[in-house]
Order: C-alpha cells, then structure tokens, then sequence
C-alpha cells in the first residue's frame, strides 16, 4: 500500500472541484486551475520517481484485498505513460488560460479538463478492468463536450460523430467486460493473468476470451484512432479548440495505447491455447497480424490523408492515424513473433506460476521500448504542433495553409517551433523523433534476421509511411511558412507572448529529450520490462483466494 | 598518437557554438560576420591539419546512451579518409565563407544564412569523423536539413521551395533506407561502433558479412546503405534534386552540392568499403557509378545555365568516385580505392573554383545563360586563368590535376575487365564515353571566356576581392596537384600530398598493403600504356565532336523533354499526384457517420467471430433447457417489437414500439428474479420515452426512401453484429469458472441468516448490492458520479456556448 499511488489522482479531483466552486471569480478559478495543473505534475513526478527508484506500487482501495476490491498499480509502464501525460496537461492547460476565451473558461472548461485528466490517470493506474471502463467514460465524457466546445455546425457534426462511435465502443467494451467476468470469474488484472495461465485450477475455458480479448482490444484501438477504428479522429481534432486537440493526440490517444500493450502483453498474453491458423502458445499470437495489418493500414491512410490537406488542424489529425500506426507497428512485430525461449515463472508464494513476457533475445522488449519512445515523441511534438496551429490561428485568424504563407519571415520563433515539431515527426536527428523511428526500424531490422517475412513487412511499412510523413510536412511546411506573405498574415496581430513561449518551451523539450536520451531510453527499457513482467505485477497486486482482511 | 580530446571536440562542436551564437554576432558586426564565419571554419582547419601533421590518429570517445541493449557512443575516429574530408569541410568552408561576404552582399536573410553554413560545416565534419553509426546519422541527416534551409533561402520563391521539398524527399527518405541499412549490419555486429575498436564493425567485418549471408540479408543491406549513399550523392536516377539545388545562394552551390555535403555518400562508400567488399558491391556500385558519371555528363552537355551544367558535372565526377570505390576485382582493387581517394580531392578543388566563378559571372554579367555568354576574359581575367586551370581539369587534359584521377578510373575499369572478360570490358567502353561528354561540356564552359563578346552582355564589372581570392586559392591547389604529376614524372614527387592520399586509399582498402600500407604516388604517364591511349581517345573524339556541341545539344534537350526518359517526370507525377489526392476523403473518410458506424461494428464482429473460429469454440448444448411459459411470452413479444420498430410508420410509432420492447426486458428481469435491475429498467424506460417524444417534433418528419441495396447491407450487417453478440452471450453464460468474486460476495451476504454478520460488521451495510456499491467497489462509484456531474456540466456548456461560436 502506497498512498503515493492515488495523490495524482486526489489532485486533479480536488482542483476540478475547486475550478467548479470558484466558477464566479474567473481570475481565482484560473489560478486554481493552475496551481491543480502544477500539483498534478508535482504528484506525478513524485509518484515516478518513486517507482522507477523502488518496486511496482500498489494502493488497494478501502483497503480490501484484491481481487475483491479495486487495486491501483503504479508500475514503471503506468509511471512512464504518466510522466509523458503530465507534460502535455500541463502546456497544453496553459495554453488554454489563454487561448479559449474568458467566458468558455469560466462556464465548464476548467472543471472538465480536469476531470478528463482524472478519467486519463484512472485509466494509467488501475488494475481492475471494468474500473478502466469507468475511467475511460470518465475521459470521454468531457472530451464530447469540448469537442463541440465552439458549438459551430461542423463542431456539432464532428462531436456528433466522435460521441456516437465513442458510445457504440462502451457497449462493445461492456459486452466484453461481462463477458471476460462470466469467463474467468474476476475482473482484476494481475488475478486475470493468474487464472489464464492456470485455467485448470480455476475451472476455466480461455477459448472464449480470445474473442472476448478482441472485443476489448477493439475499443482500445477506437480510443487510439487505428485503422478500421479511427474515423472520428479528423473531424474531432479539427474541430476541438487546440489544446484540447493536443491533450486528445497527446494524451487520451496514448490510454488506447497504453491499454493495448497493458492488456494484451501483461495479462491476455500469459494465456497459452491453441489459435487454430495462428499457431500454438500465447494468445498474442492472435493479435499479432491482426496489429501489424492495422498498424500498415493506418501509416499510409493517415499518411495519403495527410500529404492532401489544407487545414493544419486536419493534417495534423491524418497524421496521427499515421504515427500511432508507428506506435502500434512494432507492438504488432513483437506479438507476430513466437516467443520460443520463454518459461515460466512461480508467482504468489509459489502457488501458481505464469509464462514469463519476455524472452532473452529482448526482442520483446526492444518492440515495447520503441512503441513508448514513438508515442513519447507523438506526444509532445504532436501536442506542440496543435498548439503552433492554434497560436497561428489566434494571431492570424486562419490555419488554411492557402490562406497562409511567409511566417518564417514575421515569426520566426513560432516558426522554428513549428519546424521542430515537424522535423520531430519525420524523425531527424537528434530530436525525440529521431529515436522513436530509429527503435521501430530496429525492431524490423532485428525481426528481419530472426523472422523474415513479417520483418520485412515493417520495413517496408516503416519506410513508405516516413516518406509520406516527410511529403506532408515539408508541403505544410512550404505552403504555410515560406512563400510569400498572404493578406492574412500581414494583417495579422501579434501572437500573444505566452502561447508563442509555451510553444518554444515544447520545441525546446523534444530537442533535450533527444540529446539527453539515455534517462528516457532506460525509462522506456524498464517500462517495457515492466509491461513483460507478469510476474513482479502479480506479486505486487497479490490477489489472494483465501481469506479478506479489512 | 591518440588524437586529444578536445582538439575532436573544438573541430566538430565550434561551428555549432558558432552557430548558435551567430545571431548575437551579426547585431554586433553585421555584414562581417561572414569573415568572423571565416575565422571559425579557419581555426577548424588549424585544428585538423594539427590532428593530420602530429600524426594523431585513433578513437576519441564519449558516453552518450548507455541504456541496456542500446550502446551509442559519441566517437570520432582520425585517419586519412576522415582527414580528408574534414579539410575539405573546414577548407573550403574558409574559401566559402569569405566569398560569401562579397556575394551576399545585397541578399536577405544573411544571419539565418551564416548560422545555418555554420551549422552545415560542424555537421559536414561531424559525418567525416564519427565512428559510430548513430552518431554518424545524425551528422548526415543534420547536413540533409541545413541543406534543406539553405537551398530554400529565397523563401517566397517557388522555385526554391519545389527545390528545397525535393531535396528533402529525396536525401531524407535515402537516409532513411541507409537507417536500416545500418540497423541490419549492426545488428549482425551487436554494435553500433564502425571503426576503432576491436570489436568495431570493420575489425569483424568477415563475419558480419558471412552472418548476414546466413540470415539472407547481405544484399537487403547493401542495397539499402547503397540507396542511402546514393541518394545524397546525387547518383542516377536519384540526381534530379542536385540540379534544383543550384536555387540556393551560389556559395552553397559550392560548398554543399558540389565540394561537401554532396561527398558525403561516395563517403559512405568509402569507408564501407572494407566492411561489404563482396561481388555485389562491386556489380552494383560500378554500375551505379559508370551509369551516373555517363548519363549525368549526357545531361550536362544538355544545359542551359551554367550551375546547371555543373551540377550535373557534379553528379557525373560522384559517379566516378563512386565507380572507383566499386572496384574490388583481382588486381584493380587499389586502383578503384585510388581513384576515389584522389578523386574526391581534386574534384572538389577544380568544382568548387568552377562555380565560385558561375557565382562572379552571375554577379557581375547578371547572367547564368550559356548562350548569353562568351569573351568574358577581357573583363574577368583572373576569373579566366581560374578557368583554364580548373576546366581544364575537369575535363581530364594533362597534366592538369583532374586528368591523374582518371587515369586510375582507367587503369581501374581496364585491369578488372582485362582480369574478368567478358561483359566486364564494358565498363573501359562506358568510361571513355562519358569521359568524352566530360569533356565537351568543361570546353563548354571554358568558352564562355573566350570567343566573341555577345552584344547583349553589358559591362561586367570586376569582382571584390573577397569573391576573387578563394577561387585563386582553389585554382592554385589544383594547380600545384597538376605540377606535381610532371615533376613527378621527372622522379620528384609531393611527399606529404602523396603520403596523405596513401593514408585514404589506406582506409577505404580491402586489403592492407604490408606494413606500411598503402603507396600511393602519381605522375604524368612517360609510356604508352592502355590507360593513356583511353585519356588520348577521350580527349581527340571530344576535339572531333565539339564543333557540333549546338546539335547535339539540342538532341539531348529534346530526348530530355519525353516524359518517360525524365526521371523529374516521375519525380513530379508522384508527388503532384499525392499532393493532389483526395482518395481518402473521397473513399474512406466520406462524412458519413452510417458509413463509419457500419465499418466499426463490421470490424469488430469480423475480429471477434474470428477469434471464436480459431479457438474453435463450442457452443453449450440447447437440449434440456426449459423455459417457463410466461418468460417465453415475454421474449416473443419482445422479438415481436423488435421488427415492429423497423416497420414502424412514423417516429412516434416508432419510439412507442421500442419502448414495449423496453418494457419486456423490464419484466423478464422481474421474472430473472432481478427486481432493482428491473426498476432501473423501468425507469429509464420512461425517461427516454419522455426524452423522445419532447424531441421528436424537432426532427424532419420523413428522409426519403432508402434504396433497397442499402437496406440488405445494413440487414446483413445488423444480422452479423447480431450474431456476434448473441455468441458472446451464449459462450460467456456457459462458463463456469470456480472462485468467481461473486462466489465470495454471496458467502458473505446477509441471506440467508446463518452468512452471518461479516458483511454488517465489516461492510458497514446489510445489502451486498449496495455494499458492493458504495464499499467494495466505491471507486467505481465515484467515476460514475463524475460522468453524471460532468454531464450536467456538458449541457450546461452546451447551452451557454450556444450560438457564440468561435469568437476567439
């Protein structure tokens, strides 16, 4: 028991009660909203550095055992989604002091944002779940209204759209839910992993949960915008104000993520049956090309979708279908190849024991590190992008690059931001970026010579997708930053000194985190160790059969 | 000597510390800051000739990342090919940017211009002395980027921006191949570290190249670093970028798309060289190279402007650096590396002055057009002796410096075809064929000094000085490389001219000539030897050919004009065409939620029953079950309603349908035995008949007749969400698995009495449903609570906003 656990949590419930309280005095409720934004990254920084420096934490709610109550596990794959949340929450809550006029602000925003950031945290920490669904509504459900935030007809119909395939995924997630409940009798992970592992002992049929885990997974990757699941995507991030775009790509985007690698890799994958076509061993072995066609198909949507674009918001949106296709792709390698050199291991006293996630050729490992360095870099470079697209769009009134051109020459700094982020995503060196890509096309280069087919596969895929993201990012660079000066930006304002250096502060970090790698590199490593190590994350939770202790 | 440490450091990191405080430098000195640019890239020269001439060579290394399983050093390695390059990127870069304080005298953006050259040269040198794969990309693609800025440094031209996407599209993308490249035979060499170990990639070079033989990867990899190099090195068919480039400032012409960045690929060649030596890299880097050095020359002749010929010439003398290195064969394989070493040095001496004159023509004739041009010595007299030495060169006349390099080009192609027969003896054929189209193009351009004055030419002013001086100086170099072949010939060599390029030709061997490596020395040729009679062939068909230069220009123009022969053909209609694709919002992302809808739940079903399928999993039996009468009723009108909603005349008749369905689950809870499930049932019923009926009448009444095709997908498509649902159901309730949380909750519940007290006592409540609730699973409870708070908020927001609209 750790109380560290749920301070993250506490903070950003208070403060959303406090910026609702304090509606009347807009200054205070600003300042609330800030000071909550600021204590959430203290808490969460805490909460990180204490679980990279020491073991899994955990915090069992009311104090009752799990499984029959509801655990929260801080590990070093829920601590290092968090680190990377607290950095877009907190710029892109700045961002909004500012940018979202005084009256949206003072009616819900505050509230909202902050209880979305409960809902995103929630979903990070918990080991329980149907107590994911809940925090996964909980990030929805202000995520539809600041979607249809500037209530235009094109909000509304984006919203629209967003809500209803959002809702149409928590039925799905419930029928699974039930049905993984009915199945196996639990509804807490690490006691999930035990009981798939061990299904004699608990009486269990694990066929039917391969289904099952497939109903799940198909929300998380609805939540992530993959291929087939991402259609709300460009319409809701064109249309959210852009911080909130930024907190959707950067942050709620990387919950699907998150849930995929935690759910699939730490719990469905320790089942072991036989998958038909797919072969003999892990149930991984089911999502494994079911990913990686996912994975293709979403580079290059996102990619072609991207490279036609002529509003910087929509073209930002295409591009992250893009790029969590590099997200998922070497999660998709990873689970395609068999893992031959696993064992078990004994867990709980040495009562049960569970297959081991991962092998000693750290392939695995190596696909979960790249997945988590790419959507670090997703993270901030795309979050800064939307925000650049907003600062532009308060300065000058437009982000249709036809009406743009010639920033460079007015704006340099925003300008330079913009390139950064840019070159970010194409994946130059030494940016963030640079090792993001460079880890994906590691895991294909090691695939390649161990598994040849589907290595090559991600290569290729890796190799096109980045040429689209070159194509598009160098047209939106030509067509909004160099040329000459439209009548838009020379009519423009001055864009206000604080978005302009919340922007360069974003450009600045994926430049540090770049150069300064090997923290963040052994941050990935132990995130991914963590995500493959049933074992530590079952001890931790402890589920216990016998007796409950109150 | 191990090379010091910070002497490494200042060479690479200065010019970014330059750089960075460039900004600072120019609101102090303005224009100026070109010489102070100067003085940087001088003290860098300094700092590698100290590193050449105390004999410092060997690893410099720092930690970078140190993480487990991903080891990148920041290393730097001394030898001679690495020297070389480094002078050439310090070198020059003095030359450049003391005559770009002429040249850019009147353009914009100066201080953007200067930090960004600074920044291309502390990258430029970064690639030539790296020893570690990371740290080498990240060099290369830094120059990719500087390249990029500064080839689109007239940012309102189109021109420039069309030039400046390409070559990003192109030198990027090759990277990004090279990336992979890297990554296989690193990974073969489980180490990123290249040279300067002795477990680096070079000192174990035969089992990398065997166990990437094993693994079927030997030549993905070579291939995909070969498409790096030759990407950046502007070989065929991927050239098409250099010629755009020549949009930038004309002193970048010359530093990075002719003397530097450009070297950067034949480079890679070089110092691969060791490491991939194998038949297919001789197949397919002399092919590359010979097809390059020919049709790019082909394409020179064609031109019409003057950095236009020599950007083609550029690619065309890569292409033969390029063939150099490809020649690995019996006996010519020192040749090959000889060509290359020596040829990288004097291409860059003769180019670099070539185009630093283009740049003072076009300064000072205010023409780049080669038919606009002719008699310029009388004006530009210096500018014509810098000419006749560097042209010259070019063109591979004796005894000027150009002509020595090809004669190992010759001697190279010659031995290995003498060595193998058969088709190899192409290659002697195809190199004195562009040689001779070499040729033709640098009289061309020698001529545009001499002959008559074009009447339409105004007065050509004299250059300033700072734009003179360094083409002198490169003419010079050039010139004494040149003098040296003849004293050479008469027994007096350049010791430390020779002894150095033997240290290049060192590093890019395959086999390491004794104990003293490499002996390289060179001289104008006193017998006929086969090479000779080659440059003598090149030289007299180039003499007979050149009356007709104007005709076989135009030929060459008009077969550059069909479509399919253009490589800028394909180039365009791929992009023009992705940049114009709508197929997605067209196909895909039409805006039609009905269309969105359908393809999730069709997505999702199709991956669940699949999964069912491939698990083969058994549905439970249906004998022996019974149901009682009264549920079965229940149901059937259930189902009953169901299809009524679907038939259903009009939306009010519709919702009442729906609730009756509503409604029957309600009982069939009651009958289940769930009466709270059943009143929550009940009440949601009725607030959203309520909710209905209030918005009903704000809906059109009708939407038209839906086509019947449409309706037998959607009934296909609800009939597969259907079943997936109702197998899920089915495979689900049959299970039953021990240990359920349930099973602990009802042991413990208050009924029957002898449960006990345990849920009282320690539940604080006597209902296990709300114990469940607000205890057990409270902070489920509490996330509920927050939709429904956020909710209320919702629609207040949503009412509030109303109408406001984006007033931002």
């Amino acid at each position: 028991m750790s109380n560290v656990v749920i301070a993250p949590m506490l903070v950003a419930l208070v403060t959303a009660i406090l910026t609702l309280v304090t509606r009347a005095r807009p200054r205070l409720q600003r300042t609330v909203s800030l000071f909550g934004g600021g204590g959430y990254v203290v808490a969460v920084g805490v909460l990180t550095w204490r679980v990279f420096s020491g073991p899994v934490l955990t915090y069992q709610l009311s104090g009752w055992t799990a499984p029959y109550g509801i655990t929260l596990v801080a590990d070093q794959l829920a601590a290092f989604m968090l680190a990377m949340s607290a950095v877009v929450t907190i710029a892109a809550l700045a961002f909004s002091t500012d940018y979202i006029e005084a009256f949206g602000q003072q009616i819900v925003y505050h509230p909202l944002f902050h209880l979305m950031v409960v809902g995103v945290t929630g979903a990070f920490l918990t080991g329980d779940i149907f107590n994911l669904f809940v925090w996964f509504e909980v990030m929805l459900m202000p995520s539809y209204v600041l979607v249809v935030f500037y209530s235009g007809p094109d909000h509304t119909r984006a919203a629209l759209q967003y809500t209803v395939l959002n809702l149409i995924g928590s039925a799905v997630m419930l029928l699974a839910i039930g049905g993984i409940y009915a199945t196996t009798g639990t509804l807490n992970m690490a006691d999930l992993a035990v009981r798939l592992s061990n299904p004699e002992a608990f009486g269990i049929t694990v066929g039917p949960v391969v289904g099952l885990a497939a109903l799940l997974f198909a929300v998380f990757a609805l939540k992530a915008g993959i291929v087939p699941f991402h259609f709300w995507v460009p319409s809701a991030y064109e249309a959210a104000p852009a911080p909130v775009s930024a907190m959707l790509a950067g942050v709620t985007k990387k919950v699907g993520v998150y849930a995929i690698i935690r759910l699939l890799f730490t719990v469905f994958g320790a089942a072991q049956l036989d998958l038909g076509p797919f072969g003999d061993g892990s149930m991984l072995l089911f999502f494994g090309p079911i990913l990686l066609v996912m994975a293709i198909a979403s580079a290059f949507l996102g990619g072609f979708g991207a490279v036609g674009q002529s509003n910087l918001d929509r073209l930002l949106a295409y591009s992250s279908i893009a790029q969590v296709g590099f997200i998922v792709l070497p999660l998709a390698i990873v689970a395609t190849i068999p893992l031959t050199d696993g064992g078990t291991v004994a867990v709980l006293g040495g009562e049960f024991t569970v297959p081991t996630g991962a092998g000693t050729d750290g392939l695995r490992v190596l696909g979960i590190v790249a997945a988590l360095l790419y959507a670090l870099n997703h993270a901030v470079a795309k979050s800064l992008l939307f925000l650049v697209s907003g600062t532009i769009n308060a300065a000058v009134g437009t982000i249709e690059t036809d009406e743009l051109g010639g920033l460079t020459r007015s704006r340099p700094y925003l300008s330079g931001a913009f390139l950064i982020g840019g070159l970010s995503l194409v994946g130059i060196p030494p940016l963030m970026g640079f090792f993001g890509k460079l880890t994906v096309f590691d895991t294909a280069a090691t695939a390649m010579a161990t598994n040849g087919t589907v290595g090559e596969i991600a290569a290729v895929t890796a190799l096109g997708g980045a040429i689209l993201t070159i194509a598009y990012v160098s047209k939106a660079w030509n067509d909004a930053f160099w040329g000459t000066e439209s009548m838009a930006v020379v009519r423009a304002t001055a864009q206000p000194l604080a978005l302009l250096s919340i922007v360069v502060v974003l450009a600045l970090v994926l430049v540090v985190l770049g150069i300064g790698l090997d923290p963040v590199y052994e941050g990935a490593h132990g995130a991914a160790s963590a995500a493959l190590d049933r074992g530590a994350y079952i001890d931790a939770v402890g589920p216990s059969y016998a007796e409950v202790q109150s | 000597m191990q090379p010091n440490q910070w002497v490494m450091a200042a060479i690479v990191g200065l010019p970014f510390l330059a750089a960075a405080l460039t900004p600072l430098v120019y609101r102090l000195l303005g224009e100026r800051t070109a010489y102070a640019s100067a003085a940087v890239a001088a003290v860098s020269f300094v700092l590698v000739g100290q590193l050449a001439i105390t004999d410092a060579r060997g690893l410099v290394s720092w930690t970078w990342i140190d993480a487990p399983g991903f080891d990148v050093a920041l290393s730097f390695y001394v030898d001679g090919l690495s020297l070389l390059i480094g002078f050439l990127a310090s070198g020059i870069g003095i030359l450049i940017l003391t005559y770009s304080g002429g040249y850019m005298h009147e353009e914009p953006g100066k201080m953007k211009f200067y930090a960004t050259l600074l920044a291309f040269m502390g990258s430029m040198l970064g690639v030539a002395f790296a020893a570690d794969l990371i740290v080498l990309f990240v060099f290369w693609e830094l120059t990719s980027i500087s390249s990029f800025i500064l080839i689109g440094h007239y940012t309102g031209e189109t021109s420039s921006q069309y030039a400046a996407r390409k070559s990003m599209l192109i030198t990027v993308a090759g990277g990004l191949f090279m990336l992979l490249g890297f990554l296989l035979v690193a990974g073969e060499g489980g180490t990123f570290q290249l040279l300067g170990t002795d477990q680096a990639l070079i000192a174990q070079a035969e089992s990398i190249r065997e166990g990437l033989r094993a693994d079927g990867l030997f030549v993905p990899a070579l291939v995909l670093i070969g498409i790096g190099a030759a990407a950046k090195s502007a070989q065929v068919p991927l050239h098409i970028w250099l010629p755009n480039a020549m949009e930038a400032p004309t002193p970048v012409s010359a530093f990075l798309h002719s003397a530097t960045m450009v070297k950067a690929g034949v480079y890679l060649v070089g110092r691969f060289r060791p490491l991939l030596v194998s038949d297919e890299w001789q197949l397919l880097f002399v092919t590359m190279g010979l097809v390059t050095m020919t049709v790019a020359a082909i394409l020179a002749v064609g031109a019409s402007d003057i950095k236009e010929l020599l950007a083609y010439s550029t690619a065309s003398h890569l292409g033969l650096i390029i063939a150099g290195f490809g020649v690995i064969g019996a006996g010519a394989n020192t040749y090959g590396a000889e060509t290359g070493a020596f040829h990288i040095l004097n291409h860059a001496a003769f180019k670099a002055a070539l185009f630093l004159v283009a740049g003072i023509i076009a300064h000072e004739a205010g023409t780049r057009m080669i038919d606009d041009l002719g008699g310029l010595w009388r004006e530009l007299p210096i500018a014509a002796a810098v000419t006749v030495v560097a042209a010259l060169g070019m063109a591979g006349v004796p005894p000027f410096n150009g002509f020595y390099s090809k004669e190992f080009l010759f001697e190279a192609t010659y031995e290995l075809a003498h060595a193998s027969g058969g088709l190899w003896w192409i290659l002697p054929a195809v190199a004195v064929f562009g040689s001779v189209f070499t040729f033709l193009y640098s009289i061309r351009f020698l001529m545009l000094f001499f002959g008559e004055k074009p009447d339409a030419l105004g007065h050509v002013h004299a250059p300033p000085w700072s734009m003179r001086l360094p083409a002198v100086v490169l003419a010079v170099v050039a010139g004494i490389i040149g003098i040296g072949g003849i004293t050479g010939a008469a027994g007096v060599h350049i010791e430390p001219l020779e002894a150095f390029v033997s240290q290049v030709v060192d590093a890019t061997a395959i086999e390491h000539g004794g104990e003293h490596g490499a002996h390289f020395e060179y001289y104008l040729p006193t017998e006929l030897t086969v090479p000779v009679l080659m440059s003598a062939t090149t030289i007299g068909l180039g003499a007979v050919v050149y009356p007709f230069y104007g005709q076989l220009r135009d030929t060459i123009v008009r077969l550059r004009s069909v479509p399919v022969l253009s490589a800028n053909w394909y180039y365009d209609s791929a992009v023009d065409g992705l940049d114009r694709s709508r197929v997605v919002e067209s196909t895909i992302q039409t805006g039609l939620l009905r269309t969105y809808a359908l393809v999730l739940l069709l997505a999702v079903s199709v991956m669940t029953l699949f999964a069912y399928a491939a698990t083969a999993v058994g549905l439970p039996s249906f004998s022996g079950i019974v149901s009682p009468v009264p549920m079965v009723i229940v149901l059937g009108v259930a189902v009953v309603a169901a299809f009524a909603v679907t038939r259903a005349p009009s939306h009010v008749a519709g919702v009442l349908t729906l609730s009756i369905l509503g409604f029957m689950v309600a009982i069939f809870y009651i009958l289940g035995d769930a009466p709270d499930l059943a009143l929550t049932q009940l009440l949601i019923e009725t607030l959203v008949l309520v909710l209905f009926l209030l918005v009903l009448d704000k809906l059109p009444p009708f939407y038209g007749e839906a086509r019947r095709s449409i309706l037998a997908r959607d009934a296909i498509a609800s009939g597969i969400v259907g079943i997936t649902v109702f197998v899920t159901v089915l495979v689900t309730t049959a299970a039953n698995p021990e240990n359920r949380i349930a099973n602990f909750f009802l042991e413990r519940g208050g009924v029957p009495a002898e449960h006990g007290t345990w849920i009282l006592d320690y539940g604080g409540g006597a209902n296990i449903v709300n114990v469940i609730l607000v205890d057990f699973r409270a902070f489920d409870t509490l996330g509920e609570i927050s939709v429904i708070a956020m909710a209320a908020l919702s629609v207040i927001a949503l009412i509030a906003m109303r109408e406001r609209g984006e007033t931002q």
